[in-house]
């Protein structure tokens, strides 16, 4: 073999570099053929996988959906809905040492696309269970801001109920709390979405949220039977009996076998013909009334520490001194009559509130009377309204 | 230089005929000749070898994942019949092939790439690119526990080797031509183009120069750009959020390193034990044992663990988001030594990298999560282990210390965990080359008995310097700027026959006792030391070159001085062709002496 290299490259090093150009022209041209061909074959192969997938997943088997999912990226390595797929698959699947690989795939699609609010959602629920608030909040804002494929207002509805029952089970119902004051706002006008943000206001406690929700709902489908029991109930559980009342009476009415909304109905009556500090009673009905209160409140230390075996009398004991409390004021009613006595009422009705609530604690939740008592005790600003 | 210009295209001018608007692209490629010297068209070449490495890799990766689909399916199967079949009959056709139609294709192909640069003068058959490419593709495919990245060094190898051919380049640059084909090969099949200059240089080369360096990188890089173009630049693995944060789990680091060099050492002994065990055997058994392997790869997947199967990217990429218990990651990856070690042994073409990494991976998220059993406290993530035991038995098993940390970075795109990386493969090389002092590719090349330059042992000797045949700085040094006649006498009283003359204002110079004594009798005495001296300085060396550096000058000059590097006109001693030879007897006998 002559080893001629610099003759050969001073005469035709441009001849060479052409006809190699032209080889390599010509095999990037093969074997572009030959990976569009496998390519096709492969994304073919990649949506039956992947159709198997969904399947499985729809079944709740996320074993083998996420066998499936993998082998359909095997198939197609860079595609979005597989991945988000296989993510989903591996955060539902229960297992949480699945949660980094299902976060990893989001992640690498968020980095893509952070826009996209299906990777936002799926990255929320992952941070969801993994119970970090922060994150979650976080995701389900970009979920909520971002771009939807299909039917955005619905879409956006949903992830924010989703994130407010998220924090609502985390126990921030501060924070669910705002979350629902924007839901409120944005929601349309249909009744089950109203009832469902009336539910959530429940849930964290907001009764005057639940209750505006629920007279949306009214407004929009006066007989929703879930709606008027609702608004009775979360009248009632804010103190606001009469319109309590008003609500549960038509639920019963219009539902004779909801029995909660007749307890509750009951109750009410009693709230509002018991309460010596309702605004629209006349001042001997108020003296009545307090009398009543007066009298049931010292029947019900007598019957409580006999409950307890304990002699008022003798052991020394919170009820006892309640009692000496009730024996001393007992002359007092009397004065209920005489026009100087403004503070009187109040002074009365502080023990018997003192005696209702130190005998539930002793004794249990009373009934009743007591029940009513222990009521206008806890929400007496709202009750006397 | 080779300055084109060449005389059959200046010197004959076309006529002018009807033909002359052949006269313009003449012309041009005249001129165009005027801008390729050698250099300059080797690494044009280099591109070009890139790029068709590239194109065969990408045949290769399909070929794989064509062949893993046909024979296996695309769905994971367990318990499944093909799992040990498809190994076992797939083992006994690339048997056939590999002993009758393709012989020289057994193993990784760095040994034979190695060997293609050192002993045979850059030849690699082409057909062993097809070779390679077939069987590894069967092997790969059908689930042996092998790796493609060393096949598609040898393709890319045999390719650049096959069109240096072609071209006629020269010797020397024909020999170059494997290590910057097998570059593109390894970059193409790793996606990773640093690691494989590196690598390249680091076991295959052994030494930096521009020229190789700039060669080497432009067929890497073209390479992974083609690979890119055709399969996208997803990484391998989707690396996970990997955490440093307090510098004392670099201890747990270094227990991870002292752990994959003690299983570094295990693959790889076992790998020295039973692969010239298996090849002294009859020769017929050989087209039995990579169907044995296969057998036991796939009875091993078979019983629960396919994961072993292939390469093992995908479980990788599994371990590295935590999705193994410890247990599990350990018994990975023992199983995975065994069963490369077979697949290994019985000749079965394929690769070593991405087994190695797979061990690694494995190991390291074993150690990992058992390290925060103990101490819960540490904040590495199993990521952050999977991909430091990737480094690590990268530096212990293959030898490749400087790789093994580019590796790593380069895979994970990651700076954070650089020392954790670092510390981790610094034990594990230095363990793995304590307790097994000759690597894996040095060892399997003298099993097959050639012997090609061991480069970790070339990086790890200790190179005579200067300084130590350095003689003391001789008592009388003569002044260039003084009298014949006061030289003459200052020498009256030394033993020496030749002296050092320090020249004004830099430099030195060498005179005899006789020629001093003759200028001093032939009435010379008056006249100053530097007139009468040749204008021309002697040589000086410096205490920490090469000895070697110093040969070229003993046999022309009995003393060259040596100077220090801040201060020349400070003298440090000199060297004489006794002190010279006399160090490189000492070392040879010590080299002698000294066992294995």
């Amino acid at each position: 073999m002559s080893w001629t290299f610099p003759k050969l490259v001073s005469r035709s090093a441009p001849v060479i570099l052409l006809i190699l150009t032209l080889a390599a022209a010509i095999a990037f041209a093969a074997v572009s053929h030959l990976v569009s061909r496998f390519t096709a074959d492969q994304q073919a192969r990649g949506r039956t996988l992947y159709a198997q997938g969904l399947a499985d997943a729809g079944a709740s088997r996320y074993d083998d959906a996420i066998a499936a999912f993998r082998a359909a990226l095997t198939c197609d390595p860079t595609n979005s809905q597989y991945q988000l797929s296989l993510a989903r698959a591996l955060r539902d699947s229960n297992d949480p040492r699945r949660l980094d690989e299902a976060e990893s795939y989001l992640v690498a699609l968020w980095q893509r696309s952070p826009q996209d609010a299906a990777v936002n959602l799926a990255l929320a629920r992952v941070a969801a269970h993994r119970g970090s608030i922060e994150d979650a909040t976080r995701y389900y804002h970009n979920a909520m801001y971002g771009v939807w494929n299909s039917d955005p207002d619905s879409s956006r509805s949903k992830a924010r109920i989703e994130l407010i029952q998220f924090l609502l089970k985390k126990g921030a119902p501060d924070k669910a709390e705002s979350e629902l004051m924007a839901l409120a706002t944005a929601l349309p006008p249909d009744p089950a979405s109203h009832l469902q943000a009336a539910q959530l206001f429940a849930q964290a406690g907001d009764y005057a949220g639940t209750l505006a929700q629920d007279r949306e709902v009214l407004a929009l489908d006066p007989a929703n039977l879930s709606a008027l029991a609702g608004a009775g109930e979360s009248a009632y559980r804010s103190g606001n009996y009469a319109t309590a009342q008003r609500y549960l009476q038509a639920a019963v009415n219009a539902n004779p076998e909801d029995a909660n909304s007749r307890q509750l109905l009951a109750t009410s009556d009693l709230i509002l013909r018991t309460n010596p500090f309702h605004s629209h009673i006349s001042d001997a009905e108020r003296n009545r009334r307090i009398t009543t209160a007066f009298a049931q409140a010292g029947d019900r230390l007598t019957e409580c520490a006999q409950q307890r075996g304990i002699n008022l009398n003798t052991t020394p004991s919170p009820l006892s001194s309640l009692q000496s409390r009730w024996t001393a004021a007992k002359p007092d009613l009397a004065r209920l009559r005489s026009p100087g006595e403004t503070d009187l009422p109040d002074t009365i009705m502080d023990i018997v509130f003192q005696i209702e609530n130190q005998t539930a604690d002793t004794c249990g939740p009373p009934q009743g009377i007591d029940l009513a008592l222990l009521l206008i005790s806890q929400k007496r600003e709202a009750a006397s309204q | 230089m080779s300055h084109l210009a060449s005389a059959n295209t200046s010197s004959a001018p076309l006529p002018q005929t009807p033909s002359t608007r052949f006269q313009t692209p003449r012309r041009l490629f005249s001129s165009l000749e005027g801008v390729f010297n050698d250099e300059v068209f080797f690494l044009i070449l280099s591109v070009f070898i890139g790029i068709f490495s590239g194109l065969a890799v990408v045949c290769f990766r399909l070929a794989i994942d064509w062949m893993h689909l046909a024979l296996l399916g695309p769905l994971p199967q367990t318990h499944s019949w093909r799992l040990f079949a498809v190994p076992s009959l797939t083992g006994l056709v690339v048997a056939v092939l590999v002993l009758r139609v393709f012989p020289g294709i057994r193993g990784s192909g760095v040994n034979q790439t190695k060997a293609a640069l050192y002993i045979f003068n850059g030849f690699i058959p082409f057909r062993t690119a097809i070779g390679k490419f077939i069987c590894a593709a069967l092997a790969i495919g059908s689930g042996q526990s092998l790796g493609p990245e060393d096949p598609a060094l040898q393709i890319g190898a045999s390719i650049a080797s096959a069109l240096g051919r072609q071209l006629q380049i020269s010797r020397e640059k024909l020999r170059l031509m494997a290590p910057v084909g097998a570059a593109a090969g390894l970059a193409a099949a790793f996606n990773a183009p640093i690691s494989a200059v590196l690598f390249v240089i680091e076991e295959v080369i052994g030494r930096w120069s521009a020229g190789i360096l700039g060669s080497v990188v432009l067929s890497a890089v073209s390479s992974v750009v083609i690979v890119r173009w055709f399969l996208g630049s997803e990484p391998l693995f989707r690396i996970p959020v990997t955490t440093f944060k307090r510098p004392t789990e670099l201890i747990a680091y270094a227990f991870l390193g002292i752990v994959g060099g003690l299983a570094s050492v295990a693959f790889a002994k076992s790998i020295g034990y039973l692969r010239p065990r298996l090849k002294a055997l009859p020769r017929w058994t050989q087209y039995f044992q990579p169907a044995l392997a296969g057998l036991l790869v796939g009875l091993i997947a078979f019983l629960g663990f396919p994961q072993i199967m292939g390469a093992g990217y995908d479980s990788m990429d599994q371990a590295m988001h935590g999705q193994y218990a410890w247990k599990i990651l350990a018994i990975l990856a023992v199983l995975k030594i065994l069963a490369t070690t077979v697949s290994f042994v019985s000749g079965t073409p394929g690769g070593m990298f991405a087994p190695t990494l797979f061990i690694g991976a494995m190991l390291g998220g074993a150690v990992g999560d058992l390290e925060r059993i103990f101490f819960p406290h540490l904040t590495g993530s199993t990521g952050t282990y999977v991909l430091v035991g990737m480094g690590v038995l990268f530096a212990g098993f293959l030898r490749v210390p400087m790789t093994s940390v580019f590796m790593v970075l380069e895979v994970s795109g990651n700076y954070e965990i650089i020392v954790p990386v670092i510390v981790a493969n610094t034990f594990s090389y230095l363990i793995s080359r304590s307790l097994q002092p000759v690597p894996l590719f040095d060892m399997l090349t003298r099993q097959d008995g050639l012997i090609l330059p061991s480069l970790e042992e070339d990086r790890e000797e200790t190179i005579l310097r200067v300084e130590d045949a350095m003689l003391p700085v001789p008592a009388t040094i003569l002044n260039a700027q003084e009298y014949v006649d006061a030289n003459a006498r200052r020498i009256q009283d030394s033993p020496d026959s030749t002296f050092l003359v320090r020249m004004h204002p830099s430099g030195w110079n060498i005179i005899s006792r006789d020629q001093l004594q003759r200028l001093f009798q032939e009435g010379k005495g008056e006249l100053t030391l530097s007139s009468v001296l040749s204008a021309q300085s002697l040589p000086s060396l410096y205490p920490d070159l090469p000895l070697d550096s110093a040969l070229r000058y003993v046999n022309d000059y009995p003393l060259v001085p040596v100077v220090n590097r801040a201060n020349f006109r400070q003298l440090e001693g000199v060297i004489s062709r006794d002190s010279v030879f006399k160090k490189y007897g000492s070392g040879r006998a010590i080299e002698v002496t000294s066992p294995n």
